[in-house]
Formats: C-alpha cells, sequence, structure tokens
C-alpha cells in the first residue's frame, strides 16, 4: 500500500519517497526534528513566519505570494507541530502535477524558491530584518492567546497542560508569550543558523515523481549547509501513582466542556500498542463506541464524545461538550464503561466494529497525500516502522483478553472542566 | 444500459450519469487506483426550506426552524438501534450533513461497497419517528446548538447573515434555535419527509475505483424494489427580499482573544432566469475579482498586514445561490472598524485607477492550479459536484469557466460588486 523508498542522503538527512500515480500534486514535506524544550520553543515557532516573509530575491512576501501563484498556485507553507515531546518545524510544498499543465519548468522553480526560503535568506546587518521580525512577534503573541477561541479545542489542551504540568509536553507547540520579547532579529538569525546545521532533517515526497527523479531535484535545488547532528531524546514516560487532579476553569460559554486525561502505562513500540488503540477505539473512537451509544444515544448528555490516544507521550484524552449541570452525571457514565472494559464486558460484536474502524481508517490513509507522508513522518519519529498493512494484520489479531490487558493499565490522572461564569452561585 | 458522460478535460476526470425511472440522478466517477469508495444520497432540502407545498397540494406547510437538520439527525433511528450500526460492522463511516439547501448522507468504505450502498439507500428512505425518540434527539441537538454559540466563527457568520438579510431564511441558524427545536414534533418531520425525500429531488453520486457498468446494475437494481410514485413538482415560497441590506453593522461580545470580523457585499438578484444561466460564470468572475483584490499579492493585503491589520487568517468567499449571494473578506484584526475604512478607500482609487492585466493573469492560473488539485479528493468533488447539480450547474465545467472570464469581465464586476449601500460588517470583539 505504501510504495515507500528511504535512503540517507547525508549526514543527517533523510529522504523518504512514496511513489503514487494517482493525485493531481505532489507533495514534499521537509521536516526539522527539535527537542520540545523552553529553550527553544518560542525561538522555533517563530522561525517559519519570519523566513516566509522574503529572500535576499524576493524581499517580501508579496513578491513571494505573487511567484507561488503564477506556479498554479503552489502552496509553501512553514508551520510548527509537536510530536511527543519533540517540536518539529515543517515547511511544505503542494504543487500540481506536470501533466496536468502546461508548465515543465513548474517544479523546479518551486524548488528554487523553498530553497531561497530555507537557505538564501533575508539578512539585514547581523539579523533578520527587523521590522519583520517585530511584526511576526506580534502575530505570534495574538496566535497563542487566540488559543482560547476554540472552546473544544482549547479544553483539550489545556487539560493536557495540567496533566503534564512537570513534563516537557506541556509546552504549547507556538511557544511561550513571556519569552517573546526578548527575541530579534540577531537572536533568531542565530537561532536559524543552528537548526539548518544542526537538526535531523526528513524530506518525505508524495506523488508521481520517481525516488531517483526527486533526489536529483533535491541535490541540485536544495542546498543544505547541515553539521554536527544532535540527538533528540525519546520521550519522558511517566507512569507514578498519584491522587487525582482536578481542575475547573471558568469563561463567559454557554456549553461546558469535560476532557478527561488517561496514562495508558503502555508504549507505542510495547507489542500490546494495538490492543490499545483496538481498546480506544471501542471505548470512544467513533459512533459504534461505547461513549457515543452510551452518553449521546441513551442519555442525550452531549452531541460529541470520543476519546483519542496521545502515541508519543501514551496518553489517552475523553472529550466532551456537556451541560455543566450534567458533569457529574456523564463523569459516571465514562467511567462506567471504562469499568466494563476492565471487567471484560466487550462483545464480540464491539470487537468486530472497534477493529473494522481502525482498519478502514489506516486503509484510507493511502487516499491523501498529506496523510501519507504524516503516517510515514510519525513512524520516523518513533523510529518504529509498521507499514500500514502489517499494522493492519497486528490490529486483526488483538484478541478481547489484549483488549483487557490494557485496559487494566490505563488510570486517570486529570479531570479538567471548562465551565460558564453563569453558573456561579448555581443558577444557571 | 444507456448513460452520458461528463468530462472534465483539464483534469482528465469524467462523471457518467443516469437518470432512473423514479426520476432520480445517479453519478458515477471513477477514480482508479484509490481505495476508499464514496457514496453520498442528497436531497435538495436544506435549513432554508420552511414553507413549501407539492404542486397538487392544496395547504401550504410552515415548518420549525432547523426541521431539516433535525429530520438529518432522526433518519438514523431505526426500530432497532441506528444506521451506524448496519455499517460499522462493514468498516465503513457513515455521516450526514444539513446546509442552507441540501441535506446529504454519505459513507466511505474500503470493502463491502455494494453492501454499504444497500444500507445507504435503504436508511434514508426509512424513516422511523416517535414521540418519544424525537424528544430524545431534542437534548442532543441542544448541545449541539451550545457548541455552536461558543463558537466565534459561527457566531460571526451568522450574525454577518443577519446583518446582510431581511427575511430571506438564510439568515435563520441552520440547526433553528433551542426554541424551535423544542416545538419540533414527528408530523412535522414526516411531512418534510413525504416531500423532500422523494427520489426525484434526490441525487446519488458513487466514486471509487469500481466498475461503471456494475454500479449502474446494482443501484437499479436497489430501486427496483420500490414502487414507483407519480414523480410532483415541489413550490417552495422564500419571502421577498431587499436590495439594501438589513443592518450595516452588527456587533457581539464572547469570550475571544481578539476581534473577528466578517465584511461582505450583498449580491443584487438580476432577472432570476438571466442570472441562473451565468451562476458559474458569474461565481468565477467574483472569485478572481476578490483574489485581485484582496489576496496576498495584493497591495491592499500588504498594506493590511503591514500595519498589524491583518493576519494570516485573512480570506475571501463568495457564495452564488439563485435566490441569495453575498461575498465574504474575513478574518481576525485587533481593528476591524479600520480595517474595513482602509478596504473603502482603496476601492474608490481603484475603482478609479482599474485593474492590473498582470493580477488577472497571476489570479487565473493561481485558480486553475487550485481547482486541480482539489480533484486529489473524492469527497470534496462529490460534495461539490451535487451542491451545483442541484442548481442545475455542472461543477466540471468551472475550470474552463475560470480560463473563459475575461479582464474585461472582472473590470465590470470590480463598478457593480463593491456598494457601500450594500455592505455588511459583522464583529465579535472580546468580552474584557
Amino acid at each position: 500500500m505504501l510504495n515507500l523508498t528511504s535512503e540517507q542522503i547525508a549526514d543527517g538527512l533523510q529522504l523518504h519517497t512514496v511513489n503514487e500515480d494517482k493525485f493531481k500534486t505532489n507533495l514534499i514535506n521537509i521536516y526539522f526534528k527539535r527537542p520540545l524544550i523552553p529553550e527553544e520553543v518560542t525561538y522555533n515557532a517563530l522561525l517559519p513566519m519570519v523566513l516566509q516573509r522574503g529572500t535576499k530575491h524576493h524581499k517580501t512576501s508579496q513578491e513571494l505570494a505573487k511567484k507561488l501563484d503564477y506556479l498554479y498556485g503552489s502552496s509553501l507553507n512553514g508551520d510548527v507541530g509537536k510530536k511527543g515531546e519533540r517540536q518539529i518545524i515543517l515547511f511544505s510544498l503542494n504543487t500540481v502535477g506536470l501533466k496536468y499543465i502546461d508548465d515543465k519548468n513548474l517544479l523546479e522553480d518551486c524548488m528554487k524558491l523553498m530553497n531561497e526560503i530555507l537557505f538564501d535568506t533575508l539578512i539585514e546587518g547581523e539579523g533578520f530584518k527587523e521590522e519583520y521580525v517585530a511584526q511576526e512577534k506580534l502575530n505570534l503573541e495574538s496566535r497563542i492567546k487566540g488559543r482560547l477561541n476554540d472552546k473544544n479545542r482549547y479544553a483539550y489542551d489545556r487539560c493536557i497542560e495540567e496533566m503534564c504540568r512537570n513534563e516537557k509536553f506541556h509546552l504549547y507547540e507556538y511557544g511561550i508569550l513571556e519569552d517573546i520579547p526578548q527575541i530579534n532579529g540577531k537572536n533568531l538569525l542565530n537561532h536559524y543558523r543552528n537548526i539548518i546545521e544542526t537538526s535531523p532533517i526528513d524530506i518525505v515526497v508524495v506523488g508521481s515523481l520517481q525516488h531517483q527523479q526527486v533526489k536529483e531535484y533535491i541535490t541540485n535545488s536544495l542546498k543544505f549547509n547541515q553539521k554536527e547532528i544532535i540527538k533528540i531524546e525519546d520521550d519522558s514516560f511517566i507512569s507514578h501513582e498519584r491522587p487525582i487532579h482536578e481542575v475547573d476553569e471558568k469563561m463567559e460559554i454557554n456549553q461546558g466542556k469535560l476532557s478527561l486525561g488517561y496514562r495508558t502505562n503502555l508504549s507505542y513500540q510495547d507489542p500490546l500498542y494495538p490492543a490499545l488503540m483496538v481498546y480506544s477505539s471501542i471505548l470512544g473512537g467513533g459512533p459504534h463506541s461505547k461513549l457515543f451509544l452510551k452518553v449521546r444515544e441513551e442519555r442525550s448528555l452531549c452531541y460529541y464524545i470520543y476519546s483519542k490516544l496521545e502515541k508519543f507521550k501514551s496518553l489517552m484524552m475523553i472529550s466532551s461538550g456537556i451541560e455543566v449541570d450534567k458533569a457529574n452525571e456523564t463523569k459516571t457514565v465514562v467511567q462506567q464503561q471504562i469499568d466494563e472494559m476492565k471487567d471484560g464486558k466487550i462483545t464480540d460484536h464491539e470487537m468486530t466494529n472497534g477493529k473494522k474502524a481502525l482498519i478502514t481508517a489506516i486503509e484510507a490513509l493511502g487516499d491523501s497525500a498529506g496523510a501519507m507522508a504524516e503516517y510515514t513522518y510519525s513512524q520516523i519519529v518513533g523510529n518504529h516502522f509498521i507499514n500500514p498493512d502489517e499494522l493492519i494484520e497486528k490490529i486483526n489479531s488483538v484478541r478481547i483478553e489484549d483488549v483487557v490487558m490494557v485496559a487494566k493499565k490505563v488510570q486517570l490522572d486529570t479531570v479538567y472542566f471548562l465551565k460558564g461564569l453563569a453558573e456561579e452561585g448555581g443558577n444557571i | 444500459m444507456t448513460y452520458s458522460e461528463i468530462k472534465g478535460d483539464v483534469v482528465k476526470e469524467s462523471i457518467f450519469t443516469k437518470k432512473l425511472s423514479n426520476g432520480l440522478e445517479v453519478f458515477f466517477m471513477p477514480k482508479e487506483g484509490y481505495t476508499k469508495q464514496y457514496a453520498i444520497f442528497a436531497t435538495k432540502f436544506g435549513s432554508n426550506d420552511l414553507k413549501f407545498k407539492k404542486l397538487h397540494d392544496k395547504d401550504i406547510a410552515e415548518v420549525p426552524e432547523g426541521i431539516a437538520h433535525f429530520l438529518e439527525h432522526k433518519l438514523f433511528e431505526e426500530p432497532e438501534g441506528n444506521a451506524f450500526d448496519r455499517f460499522a460492522p462493514l468498516g465503513a463511516n457513515v455521516n450526514a450533513y444539513t446546509n442552507f439547501n441540501i441535506t446529504a448522507y454519505y459513507f466511505t468504505s474500503t470493502d463491502y461497497f455494494y453492501e454499504n450502498l444497500k444500507n445507504l439507500i435503504e436508511f434514508v428512505q426509512a424513516p422511523y419517528f416517535t414521540d418519544e425518540n424525537v424528544e430524545k434527539e431534542k437534548g442532543i441537538i441542544t448541545q449541539e446548538i451550545k457548541m455552536y454559540q461558543d463558537n466565534p466563527q459561527w457566531r460571526v457568520f451568522f450574525n454577518f447573515l443577519k446583518g446582510m438579510y431581511h427575511n430571506h431564511p438564510v439568515r435563520i441558524d441552520i440547526a433553528g434555535t433551542v426554541e424551535s427545536i423544542n416545538k419540533t414534533t414527528k408530523e412535522d418531520l414526516y411531512t418534510c419527509f413525504n416531500t423532500f425525500y422523494d427520489p426525484s429531488n434526490m441525487i446519488l453520486l458513487v466514486a471509487g475505483d469500481l466498475i461503471k457498468e456494475e454500479v449502474f446494475n446494482k443501484v437499479e437494481e436497489l430501486f427496483q424494489k420500490q414502487d414507483i410514485k407519480e414523480p410532483f413538482s415541489i413550490i417552495r415560497y422564500y419571502p421577498d427580499e431587499p436590495i439594501h441590506v438589513n443592518k450595516e453593522i452588527i456587533e457581539e461580545k464572547l469570550s475571544v482573544s481578539m476581534p473577528m470580523f466578517y465584511l461582505g457585499y450583498k449580491k443584487i438578484p438580476k432577472n432570476s432566469e438571466e442570472r441562473h444561466i451565468n451562476l458559474l460564470k458569474e461565481e468565477a468572475t467574483v472569485r478572481i475579482l476578490l483574489d485581485m483584490v484582496f489576496d496576498k499579492g495584493t497591495d491592499l493585503y500588504q498594506k493590511l498586514y503591514n500595519e498589524g491589520l491583518i493576519d494570516r487568517s485573512f480570506q475571501v468567499d463568495y457564495v452564488c445561490e439563485p435566490d441569495y449571494g453575498h461575498s465574504i473578506i474575513s478574518g481576525d484584526s485587533k481593528d476591524p472598524k479600520m480595517v474595513k475604512k482602509i478596504i473603502d478607500e482603496w476601492l474608490v482609487i481603484l475603482k478609479n485607477r482599474g485593474l492590473d492585466e498582470a493580477d488577472f493573469a497571476r489570479v487565473q492560473r493561481k485558480q486553475i492550479g487550485e481547482n486541480i488539485s482539489y480533484y486529489n479528493s473524492m469527497e470534496y468533488i462529490g460534495n461539490s459536484f451535487i451542491g451545483y447539480r442541484f442548481k442545475n450547474l455542472n461543477f466540471l465545467e468551472y475550470i474552463d469557466m475560470l480560463k473563459s472570464v475575461s479582464f474585461e469581465d472582472v473590470e465590470e464586476e470590480l463598478k457593480n460588486h463593491f456598494n457601500e449601500e450594500r455592505q455588511v460588517l459583522s464583529i465579535i470583539s472580546p468580552v474584557n
């Protein structure tokens, strides 16, 4: 299913090509891997924002945008994300396949632009252009403050933040508000040089291009300059007995958001991990799941409720939007489902549905270039490569006993509840 | 078996189509090499349809707001369990959505396609509404409405529509209100079902790496078992809508970190017959215009961005329906009123100075490229295709339409589109 070729083309530089002819576009993702640490998280977040403001040859983002538009709307975006306790800087190029348009140099021209943004950056004096840095600092600030705009996501993230308050994983991928003022064109440029020289880099390409062809494009157009490559630690994996951490937060909202954080105590490299995937699927992985049927369909407590694994940190999160005065009832019903699974109250029907949902999702990966690239890179980051077919086989061979074994390891850690101000004093 | 072929030459895609004897239009888009199969079964019935009758009915039906969406929820209910139970053991994902004009039910599968298809066609045509199960759904939908009430993007959008329209039902929230939901009865649901869920008011579209003959044969087989009713026309009643906007500026406070805005212009409804024929061309023209004025490559965008008035959330859109239409310029800003002021001033200058032909070529190429890339997703194409088809338009022609728009067309649109009398600004600002 995944026609993947991987090759180390330089020290710390890996190329992975997925050859697939059915898409209209070619996707080229360049990933820089960094440790998720307070010292650099904010710098890493700001960097792609500044790099996209201008290059030596296209000095404004307007010039860059015009050029990309003319290249049949090719998109070139830089952003950050986190995978476990690693921060990933990603530059993604998406461009129309050559057989659909009349511009044979399209890909080369796009790669040249990618090279300019990454390696031919606009420098004034001893740093990045201060005007750009100052503007992007403001944008980053509003991005961090803007977290609370999406309440569903906010409650989910805040639960993780509370749960992992003593671990690196609590860091928000866009950085720390208080650290923004200290950044300037000069120290950001120093940081940039460090990133370029020391980060492990992976390039994942999905499209009609052959591996050899891609390699040529890349070695001809991208002027990598890696020196000493850093080693990045595996995720810390905390499992300790402690009282359940309960956090309530108030905001002017209509619907309460309940997020429950669990430690699964099971690494993604563990042979039992596929059983954990099946566990979460049966519990809250869609309309076939226990939570959907009991909390939503039977009791009409919510519109949405789901469980989701945080693979690299071995966490499971449950999220739902409910009436504030129904929080206790919801928690009780959720707990009943968790207990049922521990007690082995899982039907064959639930096993089949839970597995099928996972398998379909894995099979469907192959129909999205972005999903294939992400799957591939996730495997690389975890340093534990399972191809999709193998993973499907492992899921298929999970037994009820395995799921029960997993269920017994899962521990509630943090209960986070976002509720409205109006509820104060008990009147709604 | 006779079917016709609709071609998209640039993207090298085809869609095959046939009309069944019960009036249902069936479409099939082959997607060679794709693992997923996709089917969408949709009715031309959305939140805007609140007053209607069958051609030969005596009385006009008036139903509570949000009923199309309520009905969508309830069709999943079956005498034993719900429709999800049919699909889950086959590994298929089934879901549905309701918008202003359409309700659509769809699944994606990687196996057992025809069993899933049978399930889809069956459950969508088998209503099972009881007083009890209608009551139960009210709690779930209330939570859905409350979720949207906390969603500032949704609120800024619906406030915008309320500012734009005096009477047209597009100003009403798709899910209705907690009040209208609580008024809804099973009889209302049956009235809507019996009017709008007739195959002659529906479309079925299938996509995937499947064999064309087999798709059409199976579909026909599935419908053959059903009694054929006399197809009927539906008359929909919409109130008269003035040309000018209802309210020029609407502001609300919510828990957000920075103000959000929607700015837009109401489209003048031309002679509706004439406008309908040109709807696709109109959409392509306005979309090119909007990018030529507002996209990242423009001076206006750069001015707003460099002054810290907009960020990368800034974007444009155009809604183009036979009975209404509006452009949308939206984003986050510390000062939406200043954004509006700068845009207004800029447009005066631009109307005098005229547009730039190099910009026209750039935007045309960009939009052609973007439209080609949409064909990566069969769900996206399937959705778009049925949306246009219900308006008697062919989505596969859109790229050709983009190519056929001339610079002069866009200049003409520039003069007409941006009229301050038809302009609305909706703002959500922080509570504190």
